[in-house]
């Protein structure tokens, strides 16, 4: 008897393991959101800078190519962070960026842009955050991936580089 | 060239598996005249590990960005000290700093530890699976020295918030902290195989155990303090599961090194020392398994990757599955039954071991429960510091009290009555202090008082006759370190109730001009101005401490936009004072006219930092001080 004691750390970390293995395949990161798998919600905007152009749900149908929807704004300080990580995005081969420019000043968007460069394919202008709303946005920045005309992946919050290497590369790679 | 350092690194790892492979082969060997013997191997294992190393330290400085890593990880505007510390601020260069470390302890016991050749040869042969282990997994899955197939002219940076000169040195000394337990957990497996687990045993593992748990005390200290100085909430423990996994190994530690001691001094409690010894590198391998794999949702989880965590788990159930069963086989016939009394130094410190045990079984499941219920209840939770305190405060009290008891008790047998001659003026003179102390300060609650007044008798039995030079001259070195740790323990209790207790934080949305008021202090906000530096902009705010209109302190928090990697940082601004510091942190602004500034007032921060290191200091006078035989 005494000697099946000197088994229970054998036993408990049997135990252990299976458990550890169990939520090593668990994704505990990915915050879902309601409209991941679902279409791309309808919209239309002015284009931010080009009064004639507009940004609309067509724009993100029709080809194979990975899009990405960046709700930013001029006022926002984590979107300035984010920026560059935007910048790298966009020159990924096969990826587009787009951005919807959310209840901001437009000579202050377009000055943001100016100064730091410009990522997006096209930005439209969502004054009055109807169209964020529909995207189903919390706060800026928040960015969506569409492929197929499906939202693919959510994220909410500045995209930090470790994230582009940990979560966002990967979601591209597995698309194209 | 870089592809040259690229075959070179990977070419020293291999060598050094090799070289571990060969030092298995030949753990039987007895004859050490010979060139191929277990100390010049542990050379070559180390010598080759060091060379790949200072490769990767060599590309680091030189910004190679042939090398994936340094693309990753590094840019060339960096200062310089982050280029060096980068190395190992990332995933693959801190694991093959892990394995660097497991081959500094095998190379370091081969030559300094005079113990039997049997115990040598089979612990360095153990050390070396474990080498073999990590390398592998080093080579397959984490690779440092892969090129990239385009050079880019610039690399990615790395995150600002390890950008820190405590977070250049509290990995290191944290590694050396765990991997100096893998030389614990070898010694004891080897013991445990040759069935020689006795006083001589206990006398080679000692002074390694004690400089695990210095380190690992070390470490746990130095991550603390950056969480403090960095993180910007005024905290400096967080509960959170990147540090409990830390605590979880020093708590099954220290456990063991009073273990160590009893069978040095006694010849008993074999298999429970050894159970220790595994269950500590054991907890090691977990934390690691739970940082690394990123499975749990932690401030720090900055390198997650679950193919890694698949092997490190593999890793760990292997190595972890044949140490039980060999324990499960052997462990029985290494007792031997040592007859003591009930009242004895053995019963409290078995009776330590317990509370230590029960902490950490406290700390284990409040850090692993979030993912249970994820797993079985398919919701996620997450745990909050009050869990913790809550359930941990009687333990703590019991640990106290025994604290206060057991060194005041015999070998063997102990007396009631000299444990009361021994206790009875520190605890009088502590009531008597803490009382009058606490109708001046009336916030304090029952339960921290008698904390207060528990902490305060063992800092006080425990400091006695240590100072006064008292004809028992020689008695005092062999008992000093003890002293010093257990005053140490209860100066943190002691700083840590009264931090809790007397913190006060206000925030405020203020403009320039505004004047802000906390706890009597009265602070003004002068100016707000840019500033640049090599990798930030920042914007800065000046805050002055007045007394009696007179300027007495200027406070400059700030905030940093980093822009490689491009991440907001906010750098808190703290005076310390003897009793109290003042910190102030400065939030991101939501609007162009104010700025949202926090200011703390937290008071014995010192004396937390000074508690730990009384600790340390204790650790390694106990470290190298001769115990007597009784």
């Amino acid at each position: 008897m005494k000697k099946l004691i000197f088994y229970t750390p054998v036993i408990l970390l049997i135990i252990l393991s299976i458990f550890l293995y169990l939520s090593l395949n668990r994704d505990s990161i990915k915050m879902e959101s309601p409209l991941i798998g679902k279409n791309v919600p309808s919209f239309s905007l002015i284009e931010l800078g080009n009064p004639n152009g507009v940004f609309v749900t067509l724009d993100l149908l029709g080809d194979q190519k990975i899009k990405f929807i960046n709700i930013w704004a001029s006022w926002c300080i984590p979107c300035r962070a984010e920026h560059n990580v935007l910048k790298i995005i966009s020159k990924i081969e096969n990826v587009e960026v787009y951005g919807i420019n959310y209840k901001d000043n437009q000579q202050e968007a377009l000055a943001f842009i100016d100064q730091l460069g410009n990522p997006y394919k096209k930005i439209g202008i969502d004054n009055n955050g109807r169209a964020s709303i529909e995207w189903g946005v919390f706060g800026v920045p928040e960015t969506y991936i569409i492929h197929n005309g499906k939202i693919i992946y959510k994220h909410i919050g500045p995209i930090h580089i470790s994230e582009l290497k940990s979560k966002i590369l990967p979601i591209i790679k597995e698309l194209s | 060239m870089s592809l040259f350092l690229s075959y070179l690194g990977i070419g020293l790892l291999y060598t050094c598996l090799l070289t571990s492979v060969l030092q298995i082969t030949i753990a039987k060997q007895v004859n050490s005249k010979l060139l191929i013997n277990s100390l010049n191997l542990s050379l070559v294992q180390f010598i080759s590990c060091m060379l790949s190393f200072l490769i990767l330290i060599y590309v680091f400085l030189n910004s190679d960005f042939n090398f994936q890593i340094v693309f990753l990880n590094s840019h060339t505007a960096k200062p310089f000290i982050y280029k060096f510390s980068g190395t190992w601020g990332n995933h693959e260069g801190s694991l093959l700093m892990w394995v660097l470390i497991l081959t500094i302890f095998n190379f370091s016991y081969s030559f300094f530890s005079n113990s039997n050749k049997k115990l040598k040869n089979m612990t360095i042969a153990i050390q070396s699976f474990l080498i073999i282990g990590f390398l592998l997994f080093l080579i397959f899955t984490s690779n440092p020295f892969l090129l990239m197939d385009e050079v880019p002219s610039e690399g990615l940076g790395l995150n600002p918030i390890l950008q820190d000169p405590l977070l250049a040195i509290h990995p290191p000394l944290l590694y050396l902290g765990y991997v100096g337990f893998s030389l614990i957990f070898s010694l004891a497996l080897a013991g445990l195989i040759i069935s020689e687990v006795d006083k001589s045993w206990a006398a080679t593992t000692r002074p390694w155990a004690f400089t695990a748990w210095i380190f690992l005390t070390s470490g746990i200290g130095l991550g603390s303090l950056w969480a403090y100085n960095e993180l910007g909430w005024g905290g400096y423990w967080f509960w959170d599961p990147v540090e409990n996994a830390s605590l979880m190994p020093w708590l099954a530690g220290t456990a063991l090194i009073h273990c160590i001691v009893v069978l040095e001094k006694r010849n008993t409690l074999q298999s429970w020392t050894i159970l220790l010894s595994i269950l500590t590198f054991a907890l090691s391998l977990i934390g690691t398994f739970l940082v690394r794999s990123g499975i749990l949702n932690s401030v720090h989880a900055f390198a997650s990757d679950s193919s890694r965590g698949l092997f490190i788990l593999a890793f760990l159930a292997l190595t972890l599955f044949v140490s039980f069963i060999i324990y499960a086989r052997n462990g029985p016939s290494l007792d031997q039954k040592i007859e003591h009394e009930f009242l004895s130094r053995e019963t409290g410190i078995l009776l330590n071991n317990w509370i230590l045990l029960s902490i950490l079984f406290v700390v284990f499941l409040g850090t692993l429960y979030p993912i249970f219920t994820e797993i079985v209840f398919g919701s996620s939770l997450s745990i909050g510091p009050n869990y913790f305190i809550i359930s941990l405060m009687p333990f703590v009290f019991i640990l106290l009290i025994s604290m206060i008891l057991t060194p005041f008790v015999g070998w063997g047998s102990g007396k009631f009555k000299h444990i009361i001659t021994n206790i009875q003026k520190p605890l009088l003179l502590s009531t008597a202090l803490i009382f009058s102390l606490s109708i001046y300060y009336e916030k304090l609650s029952i339960t921290e008082i008698s904390l207060l007044i528990l902490s305060s008798t063992l800092i006080a039995s425990s400091l006695k006759d240590k100072f006064i030079l008292s004809k028992k001259i020689f008695s005092i070195s062999t008992t000093l370190g003890r002293s010093l740790t257990h005053a140490g323990f209860g100066l943190l209790i002691i700083s840590i109730i009264a931090n809790s207790a007397y913190s006060t934080e206000k925030i405020f949305q203020s403009k320039v001009n505004d004047i802000l008021n906390i706890s009597g202090n009265q602070f003004v906000f002068t100016d707000v101005k840019q500033s640049e530096a090599i990798n930030y902009n920042a914007i800065q705010a000046f805050f002055e401490l007045r007394k009696n209109d007179k300027t007495i302190e200027i406070f400059t928090p700030e905030i940093r936009f980093y822009s490689n990697p491009p991440t907001v940082t906010s750098e808190t601004s703290i005076s310390h004072q003897f009793f109290k510091d003042i910190y102030i942190v400065m939030n991101i602004p939501e609007n162009q006219e104010h700025i949202n500034v926090r200011i703390h007032i937290k008071p014995f921060m010192n004396f937390i930092w000074f508690s730990i290191m009384m600790m340390i200091c204790g650790g390694t006078v106990s470290a190298i001080t001769k115990r007597r035989n009784y």
